[in-house]
């Protein structure tokens, strides 16, 4: 654990030092660098709340101590040797009031600490950039709106990857398109609920460039445990870069083609939910996707810039072969932007599960996507169903999907 | 009434107290003829005693907890390994709900009432509680919820949205099959029978304490279960509300967590909360107050501060109303409302903290005797301490989001509840079997009972801290070693831990199990106070008589049974024996009342109970079967009212050729 580098204040060095001892005896055992652990701040918001647990933990650690010895004595000295009946004392009112107001006086400095964190934590007013989060059943959507001091000049729709610029802060304004969903990237801050009908602020912020991993933390139904997501901090060079790449505009694969062929089979069923920015139909209008239609929630990813982000379908898939991901995830902060940047090439994808996903999506994660099954939700999807694609348009949609850059 | 009592002589056993009244059955009242049969199977079904009543509580909620128990052995193999395979998504999320609803509702509440309606009486000197038909009517009530809640498994699965049931994910769309029917109605069903067991018990409470005993001479468990009783009655009111809005959305199409029609699905995260938090101290009360009882009895010393302990008692009853909130530090209710929660809830940490010191300064300077029974609540206190420390890491709402919804919760309110409840409740069977069966439990085996379960509860739920702490979500179906971490102490490990554990706890709890057949097998009756005892319900035979005591106990003290043993030397303040629980038993006996009058079993709480379940099936399966329910209610509403509690002498058989009835009603 990185203790000693977060500390920021003499105050905290005092009380880190205190509190290091005992957490390094308690935490030897657990220190694996979990990508959640809740205990490795990367932004200023965990490390405020990471401040309050260095007081918390280290304080219950001390008083469930000394209440042990205490008990393990009275165990021992009062074990039944004979002794005789004892006096029937009812009790002292004076160790009862001292041993009611010690804890009350511990509560109160740590109530003044928690205070302190509740608000820091709610101010936004220094927000730099801001981000629509909503979750849907079982994936997030991204919405970045337009922001020129962001070098945002149109809307940007992305999904399972949240990409942001390190040391800005960043408001996400969440909310739900069906059941509650909550989000939560340990490294960055605690979590915070979408909940349909209300949009929830979170404050992110990231120190440096890396890949900060999160996970759908409110239950929201079949495939709850496989709503993940990753939140993406790059350099803010790195972040134009990531900018000016979803902005580019669209352009056909070249005609004949595998990859064109997949651009016919992406109108043909595809584009029911999936938007590719700029794709047009054979007749020349633009191709609309109506998920509104088929979903239950509305909406199903964007797929503009698809092989941009590394992972597919809630974040539960990787876009990378095995050893490509950890090329990228065990990157150290100076080089991950550009490796990152580098998106999904034919070498690294991980076709198999991509296939397997295109084959038959419900049989890869749990989904209410069978057909017959649809009468509660008025005929719509709750998830992606079996598209029955046979084997030559996989192998096509494969090559289209490859050059969504 | 003196037209109805019967005679009894203490050397007489109650079944076959000879009747003076010649009866002939045309003349009863009501809308049949009332039971008075009191052998075989129909002693059971139709009893109103209130320790036959607690005893089959006792039994369903054990059944219960078995049933539970396994659930969560289900959970914890599909966990055992990543990308785990025994059970489907939605298998799974079936099973973790029913776990916790089985175990709160089925198995702990139930359990409660099951040692609250056998020793309350017992503890304040009557002969039963207030209302017994009604008592009769709360146990039925909760079986038929029972069975509801579970016969959900065999028709098209069970609720799948967790125990809190948040909306909109219950709703109609998002959780199609009837599982979530059935555990609103079950839920309903079983809410009514607590709801009618606090009632009765608080009256009886204030109303039928023996004459001296004050309530500060009130035994401390009998305190905890009144407050407990308080609790259920203003809490089950908002989870009722809750379930009937829900039952409408689901059943009727009405939209209250309907967001596209612009409701607001935090309305019912409010009052399943308002509910839910006072139901944790529903929960862990009881087993306060049964430790609260063996704590003393094994250190030979009276409860340290009793007012402190009844009054924190009390008071956590209190805030408990006022903390809700901070199960939904994540929810967005803004940070003047986390903060008030916040300091709330550490507030509440306060009179919980009086509680344990009062425990441990009530063990120093006794003289401890480690019964099993005392190590499940020296068990209690420890690891209850363990989950209240935890608790306070998670009052602080900002290290809360970090935790809430990882396994540091899970490990938590296990420490809490299993740690707390479940030792509170198996420390109660240890000290308390003799009492009930008149035999005594094998102390070898509890102490391997205990062991086990020690072992196996910290195995189990010790490493879910850490992996809380290391980001592991609670309610997946499967873990993946994408976010497990990097050596040999990952997920993989820990989960592995926590999932032998849970057997080792399973076969601690089988050594219970076995303990009570050999228990029973022995033919060795247990002594009249075998732990030289100090309240009211040792003051009779064990099991106790079915009118419990033979005259109305005098108390003059707080532990009236122990000072009616004991008496103190003025000025060294020593305590000699003057009396043994035989001597005392003897002179009660010797001076027994005579023509005590006791209420008789009754047909309609069985079928009132089975009426309601059938309406409640009415509500999924259509009109036709609910009004067959409503029947059923209404026949048995009448029946009820038209049959005087206490059997008329009408109602009992002519008295047989050897001058006994062959049926009567107990001491009826």
């Amino acid at each position: 654990m990185d203790i000693v580098n977060n500390v920021k204040s003499s105050s905290h060095r005092i009380r880190n030092s205190i509190a290091t001892v005992i957490g390094i005896v308690a935490l030897s055992g657990c220190a694996t660098n979990a990508p959640q652990d809740t205990w490795q701040p990367k932004g200023d918001n965990a490390q405020v709340i990471n401040n309050l647990q260095w007081i918390i933990f280290p304080m219950a650690g001390v008083v469930g101590v000394l209440v042990f010895a205490f008990a393990a004595y009275t165990f021992w000295k009062f074990n039944d040797r004979g002794q005789p009946i004892p006096s029937q004392s009812h009790g002292k009112p004076v160790v009862e009031i001292i041993l009611t107001i010690i804890p009350a006086l511990i509560l109160t400095v740590v109530g003044v600490f928690t205070f302190r964190g509740i608000f820091e934590l709610a101010n936004t007013e220094d927000t730099e950039m801001v981000i629509n989060v909503t979750g849907q059943q079982w994936w997030w959507e991204y919405d970045y709106p337009a922001q020129d001091d962001q070098g945002i000049t149109q809307p940007i729709i992305s999904s399972g990857q949240l990409v942001i610029p390190v040391g800005t802060k960043v408001l996400l304004r969440e909310t739900s398109r069906d059941v509650i969903h909550s989000y939560w990237i340990p490294a960055l801050n605690g979590k915070k609920d979408a909940v349909p009908g209300r949009i929830n602020l979170l404050r992110l912020q990231a120190d440096k460039p890396g890949i900060f991993a999160g996970q759908c933390t409110e239950f929201c139904g079949l495939s709850h445990a496989n709503m993940r997501m990753e939140a993406i901090a790059l350099s803010k060079e790195d972040f134009a870069k990531w900018v000016a790449n979803q902005q580019k505009d669209y352009t056909s694969p070249a005609a004949g083609s595998l990859a064109n062929e997949g651009e016919g089979v992406f109108l043909n069923q595809c584009i029911r939910c999936h938007q590719v920015n700029g794709l047009k139909k054979a007749d020349g209008t633009p191709a609309l996707a109506a998920p509104d239609e088929n979903v239950y929630s509305g909406a199903a990813p964007n797929l503009s810039h698809l092989m941009s982000r590394n992972t597919f379908a809630g974040a539960k898939f990787d876009l990378l072969r095995k050893s490509c991901r950890s090329d990228v995830w065990d990157a150290s902060s100076e080089t991950i932007g550009a490796k990152y940047l580098a998106g999904v090439s034919e070498s690294c994808l991980n076709a198999t599960d991509l296939r397997a996903w295109l084959r038959n999506a419900p049989a890869m994660k749990p989904m209410y996507a069978d057909p017959a099954k649809l009468g509660a939700s008025g005929g719509k999807y709750r998830g992606m169903p079996n598209l029955g694609l046979t084997e030559t348009d996989i192998d096509k949609l494969v090559a289209y999907l490859l050059t969504l850059k | 009434m003196s037209s109805n009592e019967l005679t009894l002589t203490p050397s007489q056993s109650p079944g076959l107290v000879k009747s003076p009244l010649s009866i002939s059955p045309s003349g009863s009242l009501g809308a049949v003829r009332r039971p008075v049969n009191t052998t075989g199977w129909r002693e059971w079904l139709f009893t109103v005693d209130h320790k036959k009543i607690g005893i089959m509580y006792g039994c369903v909620a054990f059944v219960f907890f078995i049933v539970g128990g396994v659930e969560a052995l289900f959970i914890r193999l599909q966990l055992a390994l990543p990308d785990g395979r025994i059970l489907s998504a939605d298998k799974y999320n079936q099973m973790f709900t029913m776990h916790a609803t089985t175990m709160i509702f089925l198995f702990a509440m139930p359990m409660a009432a099951a040692f609250a309606n056998y020793f309350l009486p017992l503890q304040i000197g009557a002969r039963d509680v207030a209302f017994p038909r009604l008592n009769a009517l709360s146990f039925w009530l909760f079986v038929s919820g029972g069975l509801i809640l579970n016969a959900s498994w065999f028709l098209g699965g069970a609720a799948d949205g967790g125990w809190f049931m948040y909306a909109p994910n219950s709703g109609p769309v998002f959780s199609p099959s009837n599982g979530v029917d059935f555990w609103v109605l079950g839920l309903q069903i079983a809410g009514i029978a607590s709801l009618i067991g606090s009632i009765n018990l608080i009256v009886t409470v204030l109303n039928m304490r023996a004459p001296g005993m004050t309530l500060m001479k009130m035994p401390v468990f009998t305190w905890m279960i009144l407050v407990v009783q308080f609790l259920l009655v203003f809490s089950l009111p908002v989870i009722t509300v809750a379930l009937v809005l829900l039952m409408f959305q689901r059943s009727y199409g009405a939209t209250f967590f309907d967001v596209s029609q612009g409701a607001d699905p935090l309305l019912w995260q409010h009052l399943f909360w308002i509910f839910g938090h006072p139901e944790v101290y529903v929960l862990i009360l009881p087993g306060f107050g049964i430790i609260s009882e063996v704590l003393p009895t094994f250190s030979r010393k009276p409860l340290f501060g009793y007012p402190f302990v009844v009054f924190s008692g009390a008071s956590i009853g209190l805030v408990g109303f006022g903390v809700w909130a901070h199960h939904m530090f994540a929810s967005g209710l803004g940070p003047v409302s986390v903060a008030v929660f916040s300091m709330a809830t550490m507030a509440i940490a306060i009179p919980t903290g009086v509680k344990i010191f009062n425990w441990l300064l009530t063990m120093w300077g006794g003289k401890i005797w480690y019964s099993a029974a005392m190590k499940f609540a020296i068990g209690l206190v420890i690891l209850f301490t363990i989950g209240g420390l935890s608790g306070v890491t998670h009052a602080v709402a900002p290290s809360d989001t970090q935790q809430t919804d990882t396994y540091y919760i899970v490990a938590h309110f296990h420490y809490v509840l299993f740690g707390g409840m479940v030792f509170g409740l198996f420390s109660g069977f240890y000290y308390w079997w003799p009492k009930v069966f008149g035999k005594m439990l094998n102390e070898k085996l509890g102490s391997w009972n205990f062991w086990l379960m020690v072992i196996g509860m910290n195995l189990t739920f010790g490493p879910m801290h850490i992996l809380g702490l290391q980001g592991q979500p609670r309610r997946m179906y499967v873990w993946t070693e994408a976010r497990a971490g990097e050596g040999f102490f990952n997920f993989g490990f820990w989960n592995l831990v926590s999932s032998i554990g849970s057997f080792v706890l399973s076969v601690g709890v089988l050594f219970f199990i076995i303990n009570v057949i050999k228990t029973t097998r022995n033919p060795e009756r247990a002594p009249l106070d075998p732990w030289d005892a100090r309240t009211l319900e040792w003051l009779t035979t064990s099991p106790p008589k079915v009118h419990n005591f033979d005259r109305i106990p005098v108390v003059h003290h707080l532990d009236e049974f122990f000072h009616r043993k004991y008496v103190e030397d003025e000025t060294t303040h020593a305590m000699t024996q003057i009396a043994t629980g035989e001597d005392l038993m003897r002179a009660e006996e010797a001076a027994a009342d005579t023509g005590i009058h006791m209420p008789g079993p009754s047909y309609w709480p069985l079928l009132l109970a089975i009426g309601v379940a059938v309406l409640g099936m009415g509500v999924i399966y259509g009109t036709p079967i609910m009004v067959v329910g409503a029947l059923v209610v209404l026949f048995s509403s009448f029946g009820w009212v038209l049959e005087p509690s206490v059997p008329e002498p009408i109602d009992f058989d002519s008295p047989s050729t050897d001058g006994h009835t062959k049926e009567i009603a107990p001491l009826g």
